[in-house]
């Protein structure tokens, strides 16, 4: 699955950086930088969790294109 | 028990832990998790579309009974009986029934703020541009009064201490007031308010007898945990449930989010917050699977409201007493503020002020 984020919607809260600091962070200006998208086996469960506490519902997994 | 965020939570996290046996999930909205801070903020915008509340569809595997809520718990037997008289044995239990909206009338015409329902209902509402009062100064009252104000209402709210004193305290709140006052919205701040029933339709009664009257009234109010459903089961005595550092209240019952009070400083305290109830549902899952091998929690109090163009973000124990500090920025513009508690901590606020989390965080130590 890969991490798709839906940047004028980010609001920078950092709940998904929590719930997945290898996969992504919060940049020096506090905008969401995905570090790692393409996501399989135990990166994924964090990957959901990360799109899961997103207060905004800015992030979302979609199938691989 | 709950489908919230905070079961959602302690769901996704047994399974992250490793669980993977039988695990259902019982919800008494018909509905998907959303997302509740978007209910007052995003979704209320009428320029927004409605998709701002919608979470990812669980993965969590379990089986869902959605549109039930639990009327019965046998501790000691480790059975859950729900509305329709369905029995659930369990071996562990996370309890995460949440709260509903406290009212102040009878009335059906009372509105109120709690579920995604709710707030639908009164972004149709607002879109007729009714003159509107809401009563309560907290951050959803004022935060529903700043979306009815851009909605093109007349909004009126009436409060019995400054808008967010008590969660922020008196700097932060003038501040609030001022932006709020500039933007239309006329404020009375009295004790003793009350929600009547005259002639058919609820209204605001002030204590001198003066009738605040709009064509939609709305009580912001607080909430009460939903623990009717615990009472006979030796686990709440009708308030919320006190749960030791890791949630538990047995060993195989924890509890989390709006209905748990996590101790604090010697009490036990409710933190009806989306970031708490994520926080103490990991926590909570932990425990449910390692025991005390499990850790505590570790509140990183965090907080958020965007209301009358402000976007404020609160890191560290709350409320501020005093002046801040300027760490960055201005006071009447974008500002990085800090203030010192007499422990050695220290709290940190972002007023439209873009910043990492964890750097906000750093700021508090």
């Amino acid at each position: 699955m890969r991490i798709e984020l839906d940047r004028p919607r980010c609001e920078g809260h950092g709940l998904c950086e929590e719930a997945a600091p290898d996969l992504m962070h919060l940049d020096d200006d506090g905008e969401l930088v995905i570090d790692i998208a393409e996501v399989d086996g135990a990166a994924l469960d964090r990957a959901r969790a990360a799109v899961r506490v997103c207060p905004v519902a800015a992030l979302r997994l979609a199938e691989r294109a | 028990m709950g489908n919230g965020i905070a079961g959602l939570t302690a769901a996704d996290s047994l399974r992250a832990g490793g669980f993977d046996g039988e695990l259902t999930m019982v919800g008494a909205e018909t509905r998907p998790a959303y997302s509740r801070p978007a209910l007052s903020k995003a979704l209320l915008r009428s320029d927004t579309d409605l998709t701002s509340h919608e979470l990812p569809p669980p993965d969590h595997g379990a089986t869902e009974l959605l549109g039930r809520t639990a009327v019965g718990l046998d501790a000691d037997r480790r059975v859950l009986t729900l509305d329709d008289g369905t029995e659930l044995e369990y071996d562990g239990l996370v309890i995460a029934s949440g709260s509903r909206a406290r009212r102040l009338g009878t009335g059906s015409d009372e509105l109120v703020l709690r579920t995604l329902d709710d707030a639908l209902a009164l972004r149709e509402k607002l879109s007729s541009r009714p003159d509107v009062v809401i009563v309560g100064g907290g951050p959803l009252g004022m935060e529903a009064a700043s979306g009815a104000l851009e909605a093109g209402c007349r909004v009126t709210v009436v409060t019995n201490e400054p808008p967010l004193e008590r969660q922020l305290g008196p700097y932060l709140s003038s501040h609030i007031t001022a932006a709020a006052t500039a933007r239309g919205l006329t404020l009375i701040i009295t004790p003793g308010a009350r929600v009547v029933d005259q002639d058919g339709r609820s209204r605001v009664e002030l204590a001198d007898g003066t009738i605040i009257d709009g064509e939609i009234l709305l009580s912001a109010v607080g909430d009460i945990p939903n623990t009717e459903w615990l009472e006979g089961s030796g686990l709440a005595d009708g308030g919320p449930l006190a749960v030791d550092s890791r949630g538990r209240l047995r060993p195989e019952i924890v509890a989390a989010g709006d209905v748990a009070a996590f101790p604090l400083a010697g009490a036990n305290v409710r933190s009806p917050i989306w970031h708490s109830a994520i926080e103490q549902a990991r926590v909570a899952a932990g425990a449910l699977l390692h025991g005390d091998a499990a850790p505590e929690l570790q509140a990183q109090p965090y907080f958020w409201t965007e209301l009358f163009d402000l976007n404020i973000r609160v890191a560290g124990r709350t409320p501020l007493v005093g002046e801040p500090e300027l760490v960055d920025g201005a006071l009447d513009g974008p500002a990085l503020l800090r203030w010192r508690h007499d422990d050695g901590t220290a709290a940190a606020v972002s007023v439209n002020y873009r910043i990492p989390i964890p750097r906000l965080r750093k700021l508090c130590d």
